[in-house]
């Protein structure tokens, strides 16, 4: 029985190299079927991650009139640290607003160019726990009748925007998988198919000197497998390469908000996720080819 | 080892390969298959091989009914019955060392007991320097042989040749039938299909002479 494997797995092999060009364009194929999903799904992830990061993050802005100077600004922002349903404030001078805006906008020069700096002084005020919804709501209607007040601005609702664009963007994910492993499946179905007409003879001759099902059907499945797991190695590879591209501009958001984005292009999570399923795909599409081919060979 | 009850084999067509045959072939025996081009010959030895299966009667081989044997069986009957076509049936890509070690890794063999086998087949049909060739480079009378190494490699107990000289010059004809006689000899129970009644008439063994399906004489 051992000896039966090594022998098709050894037929799997030559039959995969015996035309290298052939064999490499149908993994290509198959790892970019499977990258497709991955990197898909990798970087749902990430946006999940980050708008629910964001939604926790409840914060109002409140802006500050041009007239209000940095120490008046200092104590107003104690003053609404003290209001009942706030935890924290944090006053944004206009100076920190122009540092942070000069790293990452990359208008620094124009903004060397104006007299005077353009950015308001502003206070992040940060709700305690409890405060729902409205409470906040409250909060806010208050906030915009001091007389410091230029702006309040307390927006959820892109949150909530960004929530469902995530959540429809999951599911056009689960179902671009799913096409996508059917099409696994029937490339290498197919090309099983193909690998079943030119050793039409041979397996006839096989069943001759009596060969079982098993034996004929054997090398055939090792086949389907190897390119599975071949197509869904190099796959990984092309999610990683793609991921490792956006590593250094997710970087920068990542300072910009703040928060870490957990991206590992070569992760071996994905690995050991995409190999095994690569690897039933093709198993499933030899199975399945095998399945309705070979009976219909039978010696002449 | 082979029994032909009142057998019929009707094709799809209606037309009759076979008609009520009555036949009985000893363990360790040698007989000739003659008749027509469409008398039944291969027909006759398509059912023993069960590459069909009989329509009607019985037939027995190393005592089971070949109508009643499961499909999941065939192959391990037909791992009892070497066979022998008159167009070899060989592998064009594959060297003739891997032709003849096809039924040795069908059973399982390892490759060092395989190559002992293959190597000692090869020597008995005189092509043990031809293990590496392939065989399209051998003379019709080598790729013959080839193919009686291959049927023989495993040691089955009855062996089938269907016209197995049909394109052979009398002398190589000859060589062939003295090979299938030397094993024979050591017990294997052989049935061959053939036209040539000159060899066959040298050869001073049972004829069974087949005309339309039926047996004409014995
Ligand atoms: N698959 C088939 N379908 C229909 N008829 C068939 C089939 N196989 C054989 N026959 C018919 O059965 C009869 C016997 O054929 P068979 O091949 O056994 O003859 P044969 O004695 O081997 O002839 P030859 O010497 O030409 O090889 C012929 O009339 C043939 O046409
Ligand atoms: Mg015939």
């Amino acid at each position: 029985m051992f000896e039966q494997h090594k022998r098709a797995i050894r037929i799997a092999l030559g039959d995969l190299f015996q035309r290298p060009l052939a064999s490499l364009m149908t993994v290509l194929v198959l790892a970019i079927a499977l990258a497709l999903p991955a990197t898909l799904l990798a970087l749902l992830n990430l946006g999940e991650q980050l708008t629910s990061e964001w939604s926790h993050e409840r914060t109002v802005t409140m802006f500050l009139k041009a007239d209000v100077d940095a120490e008046a600004a200092l104590l107003l922002s104690a003053t609404i640290e003290e209001i009942e349903g706030v935890d924290s404030t944090e006053l944004r001078t206009s100076a920190d607003a122009l540092a942070e805006f000069r790293l990452y906008s990359g208008f620094g020069d124009a903004l060397d160019a104006l007299d005077e700096n353009p950015l308001p002084n502003h206070i992040l005020i940060h709700p305690s726990e409890i405060s729902d919804n409205d409470a906040i709501g409250e909060l806010v209607s208050h906030l915009a009748t001091l007389p410091e007040s230029d702006l309040v601005e307390y927006d959820q609702a892109w949150v909530e925007r960004l929530n469902s664009f995530t959540e429809t963007a999951r599911r056009f994910a689960d179902a671009l998988a799913l096409a996508l492993a059917i099409a696994v499946v029937m490339i290498i179905g197919n090309t099983i198919r193909l690998e079943i007409a030119t050793r039409h003879s041979e397996i006839e001759i096989t069943r001759l000197v009596g060969g079982t099902d098993g034996f004929i059907r054997r090398p055939f499945l090792y086949t389907g497998m190897l390119y599975g797991f071949s197509g869904a190695l190099l796959g990984w590879l092309l999610v990683s390469l793609l991921l490792l591209f956006l590593k250094s501009p997710l970087h920068d958001l990542e300072i910009l908000y703040a928060t870490s984005l957990p991206l590992n292009p070569f992760d071996l999570q994905r690995l050991a996720i995409l190999l095994p399923a690569g690897t039933l795909l093709g198993m499933a599409g030899a199975v399945l080819t095998v399945g309705r081919h070979l009976a219909t060979i039978q010696p002449e | 080892m082979i029994h032909f009850d009142h057998v019929s084999k009707r094709f799809e067509d209606g037309q009759y390969g076979l008609k009520q045959i009555n036949l009985q072939i000893e363990e360790g025996a040698m007989a000739f298959i003659t008749g027509h081009s469409g008398a039944g010959k291969s027909t006759l030895m398509r059912l023993i091989a069960l590459l069909d299966r009989p329509t009607r009667g019985q037939l027995i081989v190393d005592g089971r009914n070949m109508a009643k044997l499961p499909n999941r069986e065939i192959p391990f009957h037909r791992r009892k019955v070497g066979m022998i076509f008159q167009d070899h049936r060989l592998l064009n890509d594959r060297s003739v060392y891997e032709n003849v070690a096809l039924p040795l890794q069908v059973i399982g063999a390892s490759p060092r007991d395989s190559g002992k086998r293959v190597r000692a087949a090869l020597d008995k049909v005189g092509l043990l320097k031809k293990e590496k060739s392939l065989p399209a480079s051998l003379s019709g009378g080598e790729q013959q042989r080839v193919g009686i190494a291959r049927a023989l490699v495993t040691r089955p107990p009855i062996l089938l040749a269907d016209e197995p000289t049909g394109n052979l010059d009398p002398e190589l004809s000859r060589e062939i039938m003295d090979l299938f006689l030397a094993f024979n000899q050591i017990g294997v129970t052989t049935l061959i299909a053939s036209h040539d009644l000159a060899l066959i008439n040298q050869l001073n063994r049972p004829v069974i002479k087949l005309h339309e399906g039926s047996i004409a004489r014995v």
